[in-house]
């Protein structure tokens, strides 16, 4: 169970560095959180949408989803935390109760 | 085969026309608030509190006063509809972990609270009590350029030459509107510098409030981090101004009392849903299209109150208002059509 909030969390299990599937990163921040449903795994996206645009993770490739990991037939995105991200990640963590 | 760079760009697009949605109805919210926020003037126990304050101190206090109390009763409805609308979307357990990160998130939606509320509503009725009602909105309708400015220089949100010519046009669409009141209220008498100085409060505070709210919506949730706002103005005005009021003895807490009535209650319902959902989509625009861009279309809020003026109180609308309505509508055009992969990231 994560104490942080989302978008926080979202980065921290991407600060090692390695490239996420958007799925990855969002089926491990359910889990973190106890959350379930087609809702909650949309909240996480667009999360992860909103940190892409404003630069904290870039995308660094995508695919069709033709299995269904995400949503069937959607555009599916991986992405790296850029050194934004890790910097806002380092105050963030180091604060947070 | 599958064209991923089309399927790319769409999916970039409808996050951009999302976020120009999300300003969009902020605005006509904002516009419609208009209706309640101008009846609960004429309702009990305003007005006799009203009243009450002008004989002792004066008219401009009288405002003051009664604004201070309306204001931290909007707040309160406006932190009650936030609770339904973050309790549906199932956020209580992101709030608790949002106001718990004190550091990196909740402390800019304290500060967001006191530009946005203190600073920006309370200069705004300033600015309405001391000089006049379109002084106050040609004022507002300028922190765009506030919020753009910081959020550029602060953040190093981009703003394109068309996003910022388009909030320009929206300005002077709004300042057309108002502009003929404004000269009248310039030409009718003496402008105090209080009324000055809320002008200036008003055009910065709002945009302040974008830029360091911002800084929050970098790692917290939109819905969640204008709830927190909200509760944290409440508090200023519950615990500091409404208590000050008291002490230097203005009858706030004796009139508090007496809201509860139903048509005052139900205004205030009104006032909070439309107040709340308007700053939500304020908020929620920021992350998407950035601050400059959701304060730009957010500013068609002059056009849509005159609108709703003019369709619940039956008020005639004058030339300026067209011109300034076309205006507006031309520099919204302006912002929407630009190149939405010029906004794949804001920053």
């Amino acid at each position: 169970m994560s104490n942080l909030p989302r978008k926080i969390r979202l980065m921290e299990i991407m600060q090692d560095g390695n490239e996420y599937w958007n799925y990855e990163a969002i089926k491990q921040a359910m889990q973190d959180y106890g959350m379930q449903g087609d809702f909650a795994r949309d909240t996480l996206n667009m999360d992860l949408i909103e940190l892409a645009a404003i630069g904290f993770i870039k995308e660094v490739d995508l695919k069709v989803d033709d299995e269904g990991a995400y949503k069937k037939g959607f555009l599916l995105h991986k992405y790296v935390i850029t050194e934004d991200g890790k910097a806002r990640l380092s105050d963030a963590c180091m604060y947070a109760i | 085969m599958v064209d991923l760079q089309a399927l790319r760009q769409a999916e970039h697009g409808r996050r951009i026309r999302n976020g120009y949605m999300w300003a969009l109805f902020c605005a006509v919210l904002w516009g419609i608030w208009y209706i309640p926020g101008t009846v609960v003037w004429g309702l009990a126990p305003f007005v006799e509190m009203y009243t009450e304050v002008a004989s002792t101190s004066g008219d401009s206090m009288a405002l003051l006063v009664t604004a201070v109390l309306i204001t931290a009763l909007n707040a309160v409805t406006v932190v009650l509809a936030l609770f339904v609308w973050n309790g549906v979307l199932g956020n209580y357990g992101e709030m608790v972990r949002t106001a718990k990160s004190f550091q990196p998130c909740s402390k800019w939606f304290l500060f967001a609270s006191v530009f946005g509320g203190p600073v920006a509503i309370l200069g705004s009725f300033m600015a309405m009590g001391f000089v006049g009602g379109a002084f106050a909105a040609v004022a507002a309708l300028l922190y765009p350029v506030v919020g753009s400015a910081l959020a550029n220089v602060w953040h190093g949100e981009k703003i394109s030459k068309r996003a910022a010519m388009g909030i320009i046009v929206i300005i002077a669409g709004g300042i057309t509107i108002f502009g003929g009141g404004v000269i009248s209220e310039l030409q009718a008498g003496s402008v105090g510098w209080i009324g000055c100085v809320g002008g200036l409060m008003a055009a910065t505070g709002w945009g302040i409030e974008g830029a360091v709210a911002d800084k929050g919506l970098d790692v917290a949730n939109a819905d969640v981090g204008l709830h927190l706002r909200f509760i944290s103005e409440l508090a200023i005005w519950i615990i500091i101004a409404l208590p000050l009021l008291a002490i230097m003895g203005y009858p706030v807490f004796t009139y508090a009392f007496q809201v509860f009535q139903p048509l005052t209650i139900l205004m205030f319902i009104f006032a909070g849903i439309t107040f709340g959902f308007c700053y939500v989509s304020w908020y929620k625009s920021f992350p998407l299209i950035g601050v400059g861009r959701g304060q730009g279309i957010a500013n068609l809020y002059g056009m849509f109150a005159v609108i709703s003026t003019i369709l619940f109180f039956g008020d005639v609308p004058q030339w300026t208002v067209l011109v300034g309505g076309a205006l507006c509508i031309a520099g919204s055009f302006i912002m929407f059509s630009e190149e939405s992969l010029e906004l794949e990231t804001l920053r």
